[in-house]
């Protein structure tokens, strides 16, 4: 037991953060923010490439891969240190879906798919969710049919995330309608974005992320863009699913805006006799803010750590995921209601302040985790039977 | 980074754990209830003692087995887990350690050894008022290179129990730390009754003299107390996730079997969802918790984590408390059924050395002064 950093590790996070604050330049956040926060745009695709040259996104994959063959808490500290430099990295292709098809992938997808992902090259969106299927994700509609050696896939998918740039979605299709069990006839595959069959209408959210609803129109893929078993697909989406509960929580872009609300409020003026830092009830809310992120970290650590040695455990992640996604709430709550009324100014407005602004942003956009990525009800109900042996209800 | 136990660390919690389970249950807790005993069990804090349990942080050249405090903070959590009535925490945390830590080598030659016996048992006056709090009122005016105390102390734990007491008293200097024993002329105690029957008392001291021998420090007393207060507040947080984790357990089992409706009431999924918080709540505690233990054995810097471990415990105790009394619905209350002690204990560390309403405070201050942000 010792709950702190190695010099390598703290040396690595050095080194991190002196890479990302050449790599963050002025243009860069400039499309970055245009974008909210998405990425996708051509300085953001020609920093992660270079990302991927400089070898970081693989920094805890093997070498056969193209990594560095670290461990998965030194890829944890890349991806909190990129974070926190504020660049939208797409974690989940690099963090879920890649892992997953290393795993699970054919010698394709492991020899030419994955080593392009960890160079920054190639996108993946995720095809889950569908008009009728969202928290019962079993009941995915869009199906795949075998005509020959190839499979014809037809569909909607609705809220497919960051599609519109990405190279190839990872579907999730019904190739047994007939299975006894909703969960036992879905199989998964890597489709082209690029098909001629493949179209995708935006769909805008509150906090003004773009998200997409997708359509499969008669796409003819070969088999060899099947991954993993025949009907066997749901075991790839909870793998799946279970690393992107992980990646979903990343404290590094909350701690800097913490840090950045102290200095701010330190400085700013309440009234005549005092500062914003000075008012009793900001300094509980920073004290509650400090607590609550201080378990996110150290959460998310131990995750990485129980990831290194093979032991992360079922609730254990639900619990980060629950945590975390509710924590980013209560955060900028709190933080909100430092910054006030200048936390109602979007940043475009005359008068706007950088952090304020970025709550206002932040305050609208984070109630997507707590439903996504496997409802927190879901999760609550797999801590109560997983890490208490409760029993429950079938569903 | 590393959360694992070291193979030592597993050793002592398995051990610990396997005599407080045969030792200590809801009959053997009985006899203390209302103060129908003093909450001292002899026959166990000598078996705990002759396992070197209360000396894990003690060096070995003093009796001990020369480990840190990360050690003592998990035997601690199991003592928590079991609600155990020994005095760890009142002679180790704030007897041995801050002894061991500042006294000078005679001292430490002349008690220790026995005190990591159990031949002699010591305690603190540290475990009163909130974050920081107030040195008691006890004046210390030198005389024959010691001193002659006056005054008095709120609440000490086995003081009555115990040989000698660490006090910090006020003189001329400062603050001075001095032993005094708890036979000496002057000395005069009046038992309290605290919510969990914990054996406490008040003391008074008039004209109570201190040998030159018996003074700890003559002067800079401050950073003694304010180090054993940072230790006590961690030890008081590892008894919490210790009693938080058995009490969320023992509702997780109970609601399991307990069956209204025709099912078991935790498969109603607000039941579950419940003690699921408990479990988060729990987890937080144990993190932070584990995270201040480690700092404060390697002797790092650890204000912040030890002020966000003990906001977290007063919250978690609290939530945790009222969760598991209220699935368990009357039987969780019913003084034959061993949750309620769990309940006493729950409140007693919530509340000792600053609730999670006073650590947020003295946390929030001093991040207004630009301490404590993260790095
Ligand atoms: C911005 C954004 C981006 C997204 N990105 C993607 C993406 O890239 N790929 C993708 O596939 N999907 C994506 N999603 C979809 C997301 O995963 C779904 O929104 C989520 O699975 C919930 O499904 P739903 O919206 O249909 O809500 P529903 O399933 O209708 O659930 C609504 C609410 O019902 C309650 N509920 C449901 N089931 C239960 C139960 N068993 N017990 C208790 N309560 C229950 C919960 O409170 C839940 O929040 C995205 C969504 C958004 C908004």
């Amino acid at each position: 037991m010792k709950i702190q950093f190695t010099e390598a590790q703290l040396a690595l996070r050095d080194e991190l953060r002196g890479y990302f604050r050449e790599l963050m330049t002025p243009e860069l956040r400039a499309e970055c923010e245009r974008d909210m926060g998405e990425g996708g745009g051509l300085l953001w695709r020609a920093a992660l490439a270079r990302m991927g040259r400089d070898g970081w996104i693989g920094l805890g994959w093997p070498k056969e891969y193209g990594g560095r063959d670290m461990s998965p808490m030194e890829q944890f500290i890349f991806v909190e240190e990129v974070m926190r430099a504020g660049y939208p990295f797409p974690f989940l292709t690099t963090e879920s879906v890649g892992p997953t098809l290393a795993e699970h992938g054919n010698e394709w997808m492991r020899e030419e798919i994955v080593p392009k992902i960890l160079r920054g090259e190639l996108l993946v969106s995720i095809g889950y969710s569908e008009p009728g299927a969202g928290t019962d994700l079993a009941a995915v509609r869009t199906s795949a049919v075998r005509d020959g050696d190839d499979w014809v896939i037809n569909g909607q998918k609705m809220w497919t995330s960051l599609a519109h740039f990405c190279d190839y979605t990872w579907l999730a299709a019904r190739t047994d309608p007939d299975a006894p069990k909703k969960h036992k006839g879905i199989s998964m595959f890597l489709v082209p974005n690029s098909d001629p069959g493949w179209s995708c209408t935006p769909v805008h959210t509150l906090g003004g992320v773009r998200t997409n609803a997708t359509f499969y129109d008669n796409i003819r893929v070969s088999d060899a863009h099947r991954v993993g078993e025949l009907h066997g697909g749901w075991k790839l989406i909870t793998s799946q699913l279970n690393r992107e509960r992980l990646s979903l929580i990343n404290f590094g872009p909350i701690s800097e805006l913490f840090n950045q609300v102290v200095h701010w409020a330190r400085g700013a003026v309440y009234d005549e006799a005092s500062t914003v830092a000075e008012q009793p009830w900001v300094q509980a809310n920073l004290a509650r803010s400090r607590a609550l992120i201080e378990c996110m970290k150290l959460i998310v650590y131990k995750q990485s750590w129980a990831m290194t040695e093979g032991t992360l455990g079922m609730a254990d992640a639900s619990a980060a995921k629950v945590f975390g996604s509710e924590g980013f709430i209560e955060v900028y709550r709190l933080l909100g209601e430092i910054v006030a009324d200048s936390g109602l100014l979007r940043s475009h407005s005359a008068g706007a302040q950088e952090q304020a602004a970025r709550i206002e942003r932040l305050y609208r956009t984070a109630s997507i985790i707590t439903f996504g990525g496997g409802a927190n009800e879901i999760q609550r109900d797999i801590i109560s039977a997983a890490g208490l042996w409760m029993p429950r209800a079938s569903r | 980074m590393d959360f694992g136990f070291s193979d030592i660390q597993d050793e002592l919690r398995g051990l610990a754990r396997k005599i407080l389970d045969d030792a200590v249950s809801a009959s053997t807790l009985l006899a203390y209830d209302e103060y129908a005993e003093p909450r001292f069990d002899r026959a166990l804090w000598r078996t705990l003692l002759d396992a070197g349990l209360p000396g894990i942080a003690v060096a070995e050249e003093h009796g001990g087995m020369g480990l840190g405090f990360m050690e003592l903070g998990l035997f601690i959590e199991e003592l928590g887990r079991s609600i155990a009535p020994v005095p760890v925490l009142a002679h180790c945390v704030s007897g041995m350690l801050p002894l061991q830590q500042f006294a000078s080598a005679d001292i430490q030659a002349r008690l220790l050894p026995p005190a990591a016996r159990g031949e002699l048992l010591l305690s603190g006056a540290f475990w009163t008022g909130s974050v920081g709090g107030a040195v008691e009122p006890v004046q210390a005016l030198p005389a024959e290179g010691g001193f002659i105390l006056n005054g008095s102390c709120r609440g000490i734990p086995f003081a009555r129990q115990a040989d000698w007491l660490l006090l910090p008293v006020h003189s001329a200097n400062g603050v001075a730390v001095v032993l005094v024993a708890t036979d000496a002329a002057g000395v005069q105690m009046t038992d309290l009754q605290m919510t969990h029957f914990e054996p406490y008392a008040q003391i008074e001291l008039s004209d109570v003299r201190v040998a030159a021998a018996d003074v700890v420090m003559a002067s800079g007393g401050e950073a003694l107390v304010a180090w054993t207060r940072e230790h006590c507040t961690a030890a008081l947080c590892a008894q919490q996730l210790g009693a938080a984790d058995r009490a969320m357990r023992m509702a997780a089992s109970y609601t399991s079997e307990r069956k209204q409706f025709g099912v078991p009431i935790a498969t109603f999924q607000a039941v579950g969802h419940r003690m699921a918080d408990c479990y988060i709540d729990v987890e937080c505690l144990r993190l932070c918790t584990w995270q201040a233990l480690s700092l404060l054995s390697e002797a790092r810097a650890a204000t912040t984590e030890v002020q966000i471990a003990k906001i977290w415990a007063g919250d978690v105790g609290h939530r945790v408390s009222y969760a598991c009394q209220h699935v368990h619905g009357g039987t969780g209350i019913d003084r034959d059924y061993p949750l309620w002690r769990y309940c006493l204990w729950l409140r007693f560390n919530e509340v000792t050395l600053g609730s999670s309403s006073a650590q947020t405070a003295a946390l929030g201050q001093r991040l207004s002064q630009g301490e404590g942000l993260f790095t």
